[in-house]
């Protein structure tokens, strides 16, 4: 079953047109690679589904409740109400709180609905999946590194008690090892009947670690992958 | 020298008071609340009303104290409400809300003021001495009963809602839109209903302001314009956003007013706490809170 089902969409910013028409089914327990380079519409697609985009149009299913549709201002004004549907972003440049503490960043995960109850569980789980955390609880995430930032910001997301994770570019900026392991992890969380869409520009990394890939061009979705960035070897394990 | 640090304290009390709601007002949802005076003066109005009907029920002692103290606050809460309704609901997604905000309660500010003497009339209405009129004798010095309770209830407030702001999961939200909008909206932050909520929990520490200040000069239609001037000095001062700096910078202009006023001129103190704020933002462009907290971006 879909758990997140975009039919037309398109979406920008002023007269900028950045998606064109993306249909795209998500379904319930998958997780999905977007891959694609620079300034192609990634990030886009992933904030207008929680409605940051200038502007937007066509429909977003999540659940089968319409959260999309038709929208020309109001940039992020339903952003709040459709990540409390259960939905979580981990926006590109991390957006953490940098005066409060790590574990005051973790706990902000949880600010909606019941998740703030079980935040003590909530936040052990996202130890577990990031242990370089469990030292920097109590220290200010503006003092943090590249690295430990993307790891609070993506374990803030991971807090709340969604469905659909969408993670930014969890690579970006960071050093190949880290990032390596900071995929992996993500690619280890059990989603249960959950989904996850993962942005990244730098495929070797998501390679064989999600169920699908979808190439971003353009503002347009190519699901073909392997013929549009053309280097991906067939035998490397994936299902793409 | 004692008296003048007492006076000292009761001015910085109750300045940080309007300060710290300027503060919060900006940092979280970056308006620069010109109608505080406005708002301010509601609580005291508010006060007055409810000190008649008292005395008409013929409620005295601590009932009637606390009574003017949380009808004041209750007044100035909804009065911040309204000052949202008006220049924050409908501005705020559109382009350039700090200026439309701004003007919007610059024009509240002045027709307030109008509404007020409309309402109430030019004579200035007293409010009952909440704490009585008492002294508290030590060697050659004292305290008045009046300026103790001040000193307690203003700081008792204020540690109260930096508690809360610390520790409590509304207060975590605002200080997370305070650093970061983006990512208090990707986390189901609201800036709309927050911003909402920080607009009456400033006002609500104005009314109280406005309570403790009516123990000194009575309500009059303009007697918000002083507290906001300073008020909006202070937040300058403190760095706007910063609660250390904020109250470090309402003790130091109190202490500048107090000693001003003492051995040189009252009419001077404007100039010297206008000279203060100018100094440091020279040597400190974002003010005292930089000094004192920790990193910001």
């Amino acid at each position: 079953m879909a758990i997140l089902e975009l039919a037309g969409v398109s979406a920008g910013y002023g007269p900028v047109r950045v998606l064109h028409d993306i249909n795209l089914q998500i379904n319930a327990g998958e997780r999905v690679g977007l891959v694609g380079l620079n300034g192609h519409g990634k990030s886009t697609l992933l904030s207008t589904i929680v409605g940051l985009t200038g502007w937007q149009d066509g429909s977003i299913l999540f659940e089968g409740r319409e959260i999309g549709g038709r929208r020309t201002h109001g940039v992020g004004r339903r952003t709040p109400g459709i990540v409390r549907q259960g939905i979580a972003l981990a926006p590109q440049g991390d957006a953490i709180f940098p005066g409060l503490s790590v574990k005051d960043n973790l706990d902000s995960g949880a600010y909606t609905g019941p998740s703030w109850r079980s935040r003590k569980r909530r936040r052990d789980h996202v130890l577990d999946v990031f242990p370089p955390l469990a030292k920097l609880l109590g220290q200010s995430a503006g003092t943090l590194s590249g690295g430990e930032r993307r790891m609070v910001s993506v374990g803030r997301a991971l807090m709340s008690d969604s469905k659909v994770y969408l993670v930014d570019e969890p690579s970006l900026g960071l050093a190949p090892k880290i990032s390596l392991s900071l995929v992996t992890a993500l690619c280890n969380i059990d989603l249960g009947d959950g989904a996850m869409i993962i942005a990244e520009q730098n495929l070797p990394l998501l390679d064989g670690k999600v169920d699908r890939v979808l190439g971003m061009h353009a503002g347009e979705l190519k699901l073909d992958v392997g013929e549009a960035l053309g280097d991906i070897p067939p035998s490397s394990g994936g299902h793409y | 020298m004692i008296e003048v640090l007492i006076s000292a304290f009761v001015l910085a009390s109750m300045y940080g008071l309007v300060a710290i709601g300027i503060s919060f007002t900006w940092a979280s949802i970056g308006m620069l609340n010109l109608a505080q005076g406005f708002i301010f003066t509601a609580g005291g109005y508010t006060a007055f009303l409810f000190a008649q009907i008292a005395s008409s029920a013929n409620l005295t002692g601590p009932l009637l104290s606390i009574g003017v103290i949380v009808s004041g606050m209750g007044g100035s809460a909804v009065a911040g409400l309204v000052v949202g309704a008006i220049a924050f609901l409908p501005l705020q997604d559109r382009q350039n809300f700090r200026t439309r905000s701004l003007i919007a309660t610059l024009a509240i500010s002045l027709i307030g003021a109008q509404l007020w003497l409309l309402l109430f009339g030019p004579q200035s209405k007293p409010l009952p001495p909440i704490f009585g009129d008492g002294r508290i004798n030590f060697g050659d010095t004292g305290i008045g009963v009046g300026q103790l309770g001040t000193i307690i209830v203003a700081s008792l407030m204020l540690a109260l809602v930096i508690m809360w702001m610390r520790s409590s999961r509304s207060g975590l939200q605002m200080r997370a839109m305070m650093m970061n909008p983006l990512g208090a909206a990707v986390v189901g932050v609201s800036v709309r209903t927050t911003g909402m909520r920080v607009l009456a929990i400033s006002g609500a520490l104005s009314g109280l302001a406005s309570v403790l200040l009516a123990q000194i000069f009575f309500v009059s239609p303009t007697s918000g314009v002083q507290p906001l001037t300073v008020g909006l000095i202070i937040s300058l001062a403190g760095g706007l956003g910063s609660i250390p700096g904020t109250v470090a910078a309402a003790g130091l202009i109190g202490l500048a007013e107090a000693v001003t006023a003492r051995y040189l001129q009252q009419s001077l103190v404007p100039f010297v706490q206008f000279a203060i704020v100018v100094l440091i933002l020279i040597f400190r462009p974002r003010g005292l809170g930089g000094l004192l907290e920790d990193v910001r971006e």
